[in-house]
């Protein structure tokens, strides 16, 4: 410490002798009129600052409950700050350059002991720390600020045209050097703000002159910078890591984000608060978490699929660092793919999607990577029941690039092995997933970013066909900064998705089913800060999309199986996109955005054309034409709006209003109710429509209590059009011509989302309850069978009331726990009429499609996280997760069903989980 | 010891995975308005068609399905060829032995007794291959039974079988006595065999295959059944008759989605139950739904033997099991016991070198005599 101020002084030295400044000399102090009676010290100060040329340094905990009571009848500054801060402990010192320092207990010396530079001296200097607490350093364009307390001036004086400049950085923790997302960064007069992006970029525009600079968010201590600002310039922030919060649930990074932000059906998760949420196999499942969010279904718990606001699960834009992932689960489902150690965090944009991104329907789910750590070598990893992880992380150049490498696997194969049913010993199951991740910051004005992406799932479930899925990712970023007000991103991804099922046990029968798709995409994003009325951001991006639909290949000598294959499917996306935030005033802020989109589906290939207005089959081919390679097959096109405003009511309340429109041309051809191994992707094409959603929102959000706990009511209506249903016994496996079953169906969904959140305390967590209808019709003259007779009914995920309650609370330090809570009504089921007798056996009748429903849905969870102690020094900080899924071991049914067995007819009710399930975990981190 | 319980722990993390829990389930009763039209049966093209006409019921009815009687029912050409299908039992429609040309279509025509009206599409004759095979083999502790057959003309993809299958059984005890006008007398050759007996019974489930993936028309081993060795079906000798027909493909269809609907269902992943349109319809109001499709096609059959001797010697057959108890004559009479006949005698308890019992060990009837679980008539076919 003694070092640090030496080192200070030394630098305050340097350039204080070189402005030539006399430090020793006292210019004549102003003289003071003014009456303050129990005047805050705050005031005080401001008016003294008004009436002098003087600026005050000050800790405003020291000062905020000092109170001034003064006449002062044109007395010399000196003498008035004497008379007021008689009765406190708050020492003064006035310096040569019109600087008063305030501090408590002991004043502080404005100026070098007179011995200051004789070299036998220096040590003894160490001892006075308080000498000065301020630097002044005008080289540096750049510099990462660690104090404060200092003051940084930025900029050069007089170079400011308008009185107004911008300042830009990117704000970092202190430890690790990752960048931060999502952070306020503010000054609170005149209020000025922003929130940090993904890369942990903020960019402001300032009046000149003296602020302080004010940066909150969640996971890390409250932080200030005091700058002075005199023309553009940058300043890059290092926060340390708030250890206290370490488990805390962490809904959102920015408290008062809620509120204050144009932003609305928009959920972001820190790792943190995913960590916290108990999952039936003890491991951190970002899906999960998610699907407990409002607004977020699923059909069951089996499935990863999600709906969202009434979307079906193909409407989800899942990215990894920009990059899309077609599959995100493990084990069918059971397991989410992404690796918790190296996630960053999640955002869900369920309404309001930004114009930056497009595709699907309902919403984004982007997920993002750490950049790993960028001073030390550090790993963490986890060891539970059925997997086990690893991630490990460091330094290649010191603060400038690091690497991330995270891996997860299970052993579930030989746990496999030792059971001794001779059907699990006949099973295999395996997966793992790898992630790698460089960042490089070329220089301050050029960063790259690398990231790999790899998953795959092996399964062989106690019969002879064996399953394998794989996920392949990868993008390359590059971020530059033209300046302070503009910078830009250019991101390539490559995504591939593939997986086989091979049958092997009937020689003649033996096949391997394959399918894959893979996509290559490029885009430029641009963000402008004009001014500080404005960010403006705008690019374009491309995809091209090569899918193979599925090949049928006989993998045995004897196979009788018909090599065959549906003809490969090309086509490209593109969109170009602007959108304007615009802060009108301090009340009304606005974001007008226009995206528009374009695809076009290219041959080579055989297209089908059909008789108009009659049902497509394969009775009403009319023809086949033969596109050659590259050649137009289908184009479409349109806009996509994106509009949202927000009003400020008060301080602490708002509302917002949103729209959007979405243009989604690829389409999961799937005929279950959960998402399943064999759904497959169709590109649009001239027999297949894009889809389009329409979403209109307005919400209401207040934060209470020092915006401690936040309160949000959202209530939106959704259109959607010609997303794909199927006709009754459709067959979309290896079908040659699937526009003939499938339906253009249209839906509606509505709802509202309430939300009550604390995200700090002892106490924090979420309650949500949302009230929502979705609803499917199938009215389309090119679809060969109607569904309940071209009405309206609920589809699969209709589960109208939903509660949820996330809470945990922290006992000590070490020792914390979390406790949810999930009901929700029954999904929708087809079920059976009547029966009948079909000559050996009875038989049923079914319903209506959607008719009846499940018994509600609602479970317990329990989870007990204990912290291995805080030693700053020891070889791996470690803790234990204990947990309880479902603790009330409530057979919660997935599903019910009837079925013919033995010629009778019986009805069942299937849970997946229908008893409590313990895990333990055993975390660590080095 | 301690470490195969922490294996199972962990196994049944996968049990739970991979099966999920099932239990038996009854909603709220569902009913239904409406009793709809079923109809059973084929057209057979080479020989008599059996058409059944019954009435949907709702899930909770426990009686008979009820059957529509009286009603007019003919095969009909679109030509305008006619044969009658007269009834002949409850619900029961049989036509005359028919050879329906091949190059034709045919429909089935109903009139009900209120006069309604209904017809099925007009549906092509197929010709069904021969069935090149049915065979079996121990698989785990299982008889599989499959069924082999091509058409060599590769002509007719679409498969469904149906079969019947018998086997021979024995009572648990086998017993020399009969109790007749008050007393126990010793059974003699007029009286009828009650230790050996048959039982028949039909498929319940739908069998589908198709090679329509296939490079010809080929179905190899096509699992019909398997039947578990400790089966009382398999504890002598078995004999099963499988029953082949060539679908369309909309019929193929048609059965693959009933099949989906009422027994492929349970799953995790299970498709929606879906619509289900037969090819009848009423002629009068064509959103009244009917049940059934009607295809028009020849039949084919094959019988094959299963004698307990050919199955693995390690196999640890059924054999029946009985709980039996014994009366002493002392105690009470022959009468109180036998009366009834919900009890029979099996063997005497003698003392000494007496020739007249003491008592007897009895056992329930259906533990003695084998009529009350089969017939004691052997099949006409059995080997």
């Amino acid at each position: 410490m003694a070092n640090f101020y030496r080192k200070l002084i030394v630098l305050v030295l340097l350039i204080t002798s070189a402005a030539g400044a006399c430090f020793a000399q006292q210019p004549a102090e102003p003289r003071i009129m003014g009456t303050y009676a129990s005047t805050p010290f705050q005031e005080f100060v401001k008016d003294l600052e008004a009436k002098t040329s003087y600026r005050f340094y000050y800790d405003a905990a020291a000062t905020d409950s000092v109170t001034i009571t003064l006449q002062a009848q044109n007395l010399p500054l000196g003498q008035v700050l004497e008379q007021a801060l008689k009765e406190t402990k708050l020492q003064f010192a006035i310096s040569g350059q019109k600087q008063v320092f305030i501090t408590a207990n002991k004043a502080l010396l404005t100026s070098l002991p007179d011995d200051f530079f004789n070299e036998e001296n220096q040590k003894a200097v160490g001892k006075q720390p308080e000498l000065a607490d301020l630097y002044v350093q005008q080289e540096a364009p750049t510099r990462r600020s660690g104090s404060e307390l200092k003051l940084y001036e930025i900029g050069v004086p007089g170079n400011s045209k308008n009185g107004k400049a911008s300042l830009a950085g990117t704000l970092r923790d202190a430890s690790s050097g990752e960048p931060i997302i999502g952070a306020n960064v503010y000054i609170e007069s005149p209020a000025i703000g922003t929130a940090t992006d993904q890369y942990g970029f903020y960019s402001l525009t300032l009046p000149v002159g003296r602020h302080e600079l004010k940066v909150r968010g969640v996971g890390f201590k409250n932080a200030k910078r005091n700058i002075m600002l005199h023309s553009d310039g940058r300043l890059n922030i290092e926060v340390e890591e708030d250890v206290r919060s370490l488990k805390e649930v962490v809904v959102e990074a920015e408290k008062d984000r809620n509120v204050r932000g144009l932003q609305m059906g928009m959920e972001r998760l820190d790792i943190r608060t995913i960590k916290q949420v108990p999952t039936a196999f003890g491991e951190t499942d970002i899906l999960r978490v998610v699907l407990t969010l409002p607004g977020v279904k699923s059909v069951g718990e089996g499935s990863t699929g999600m709906n969202v606001r009434g979307g079906s699960t193909d409407q989800n834009l899942i990215l990894l660092n920009d990059a899309t992932i077609y599959n995100p689960s493990h084990l069918f489902g059971f397991f989410s793919a992404f690796s918790p150690d190296v996630l960053k965090s999640v955002e869900l944009y369920k309404s309001a999607v930004p114009a930056r991104y497009g595709g699907r329907l309902s919403s984004v789910l982007e997920v993002t990577t750490r950049e790993g750590n960028k001073k030390e070598f550090t790993g963490a990893g986890g060891i539970g029941l059925l997997t086990s992880r690893l991630t490990l992380e460091g330094p290649i150049v010191k603060e400038k690039s690091s690497f991330l490498l995270g891996g997860r696997t299970t052993y579930s194969d030989w746990i496999l092995k030792q059971l001794p049913n001779q059907s699990y010993k006949d099973s295999e199951a395996a997966f793992y997933d790898l992630n790698a991740h460089i960042s490089h910051e070329i220089n301050s004005k050029n960063s790259v970013y690398l990231t790999g992406y790899l998953s795959k799932d092996r399964f062989k479930l106690a019969s002879d066909t064996l399953y394998r899925f794989a996920n392949y990712n990868a993008s390359v970023k590059w971020k530059h900064n033209f300046h302070n007000k503009l910078y830009s991103v250019v991101t390539g991804t490559h995504s591939q998705y593939n997986y086989d099922i091979s049958n092997e046990q009937n020689e003649v029968n033996a096949s391997t089913l394959a399918f894959g798709i893979k996509q290559t995409g490029l885009q430029a994003d641009f963000n402008f800060f004009p001014n500080e009325k404005h960010t403006l951001d705008f690019g374009a991006s491309t995809i091209f999309y090569d899918t193979q639909p599925g090949s049928l290949t006989p993998n045995s000598a004897q196979s009788l199986i018909k090599d065959d294959k549906l003809q490969g499917e090309k086509a490209m996306e593109a969109a170009v996109y602007i959108s304007d935030q615009y802060e009108v005033n301090q009340r009304l802020s606005i974001s007008i955005g226009l995206r528009y989109s374009f695809f076009n589906a290219y041959g080579p290939r055989d297209v089908y054309t059909y008789a108009a207005g009659v049902p497509k089959t394969e009775g009403t081919i009319t023809d086949t034409v033969s596109y050659a390679s590259g050649k137009s097959i289908a184009t479409y096109h349109g806009p996509e709006f994106r509009f949202s405003a927000r009003y400020g009511l008060t301080d602490n309340s708002s509302v917002k209003l949103s729209y959007n429109r979405l243009r989604q041309y690829v389409h999961m051809l799937s005929n279950t109710a959960s998402m399943s191994p064999t759904d497959t992707w169709k590109l649009s094409d001239s027999n297949i429509r894009p889809q389009i959603g329409d979403q209109i929102a307005l919400g209401y959000y207040r934060n209470l209590r020092a915006n401690t706990v936040e309160f949000s009511a959202e209530a939106y209506y959704k259109w959607m059009k010609d997303f794909l249903d199927y006709r009754s016994g459709a067959s979309i496996i290896m079908n040659h011509h699937i526009e003939t079953d499938v339906a253009n169906a249209e839906g509606k969904a509505y709802g509202v989302e309430l939300m009550l959140k604390k995200a700090t305390g002892k106490l924090n967590g979420w309650v949500s309850y949302t009230y929502s209808r979705t609803l499917a019709r199938v009215n389309d003259a090119g679809t060969s069978e109607i569904i309940n007779r071209g009405e309206w009914y609920p589809s699969n995920f209709d589960k109208p009331h939903d509660f949820t309650l996330i809470s945990n609370y922290r006992f000590s330090q070490r020792f914390s726990s979390s406790l949810n809570f999930t009901y929700s009504t029954g999904r929708p089921i087809t079920l059976p009429l009547a029966k009948y007798y079909d000559g050996s056996s009875y038989r049923i009748v079914y319903s209506d499609r959607n008719e009846y429903r499940i018994p509600d849905y609602y479970r317990v969870d329990l989870a007990v996280n204990i912290e291995g102690n805080h030693k700053i020094k020891k070889l791996a900080h470690s803790s234990w997760t204990i947990a309880v899924y479902n603790l009330t071991g409530r057979k919660n049914p997935y599903s019910v069903y009837f079925k013919s067995e033995n010629g009778i007819i019986k009805g069942y009710k299937m849970s997946v989980f229908g008893q409590p399930i313990p895990t333990v975990t055993y975390n660590f981190k080095f | 010891m301690k470490i195969m319980n922490w294996k199972n722990t962990i196994g049944l993390f996968f049990i739970l995975l991979l099966s999920g829990c099932v239990e038996p389930y009854l909603p709220e009763v569902m009913q239904g308005p409406n009793s709809y039209l079923v109809v059973n049966g084929f057209i057979n093209a080479n020989g008599p068609s059996t058409i059944q006409l019954l009435r949907t019921q709702n899930l909770d009815e426990e009686t008979m399905p009820p059957a529509e009687n009286g009603a007019i029912v003919m095969i009909e050409a679109e030509d305008g060829e006619q044969y009658g299908v007269h009834q002949q039992g409850n619900g029961i429609y049989v036509s005359a032995d028919l050879t329906l040309d091949s190059q034709k279509k045919y429909r089935l025509f109903i009139r009900t007794r209120n006069g309604r009206e209904y017809a099925s599409e007009y549906v092509e004759v197929k010709h069904t291959p021969a069935i090149d095979e049915v065979n079996w083999e121990p698989v785990d502790g299982k008889v599989e039974v499959s069924v082999n057959t091509h058409d060599p003309a590769n002509d007719t993809w679409y498969y469904r079988w149906e079969y019947e299958h018998t086997w021979h059984f024995r009572s648990a005890f086998f017993t020399p006595f009969k109790y007749i006008d008050g007393r126990i007398d010793y059974r003699d050759e007029n009286d009828e065999d009650i230790y050996n007996c048959w039982k028949t019974e039909q498929s319940t489930t739908i069998e589908l295959s198709n090679s329509k993936r296939l490079t010809e028309d080929r179905i190899n081993k096509y699992k019909l059944l398997a039947i578990p060795s400790n089966s009382e079906k398999v504890a002598i000798k078995y004999s099963i008759l499988v029953k082949q027909y060539a679908l369309t493909q909309e019929a193929y269809s048609y059965w693959e989605t009933l099949k989906k609907n009422t027994e492929e269902i349970g799953t995790l992943f299970d498709p929606l139950p879906s619509q289900l349109n037969g090819n009848i319809r009423s002629l009068d109001d064509s959103n009244e739904p009917v049940i059934g499709y009607i295809s028009a096609s020849t039949m084919q059959q094959k019988r094959i033997f299963i004698d307990s001797k050919e199955l693995p010697r390690e196999w640890s057959l059924f054999a029946p099991s009985c709980y039996s108890d014994t009366m002493y004559l002392a105690q009470a009479s022959v009468v109180d016991y036998f009366k009834e006949g919900y009890i029979m005698p099996v063997t005497g308890i003698y003392v000494g070198g007496s020739m007249s019992p003491i008592g007897y060990v009895y056992a329930d009837k259906s533990c003695v005599d084998c009529r009350t679980a089969g017939t004691n008539v052997k099949p006409y076919f059995w080997e």
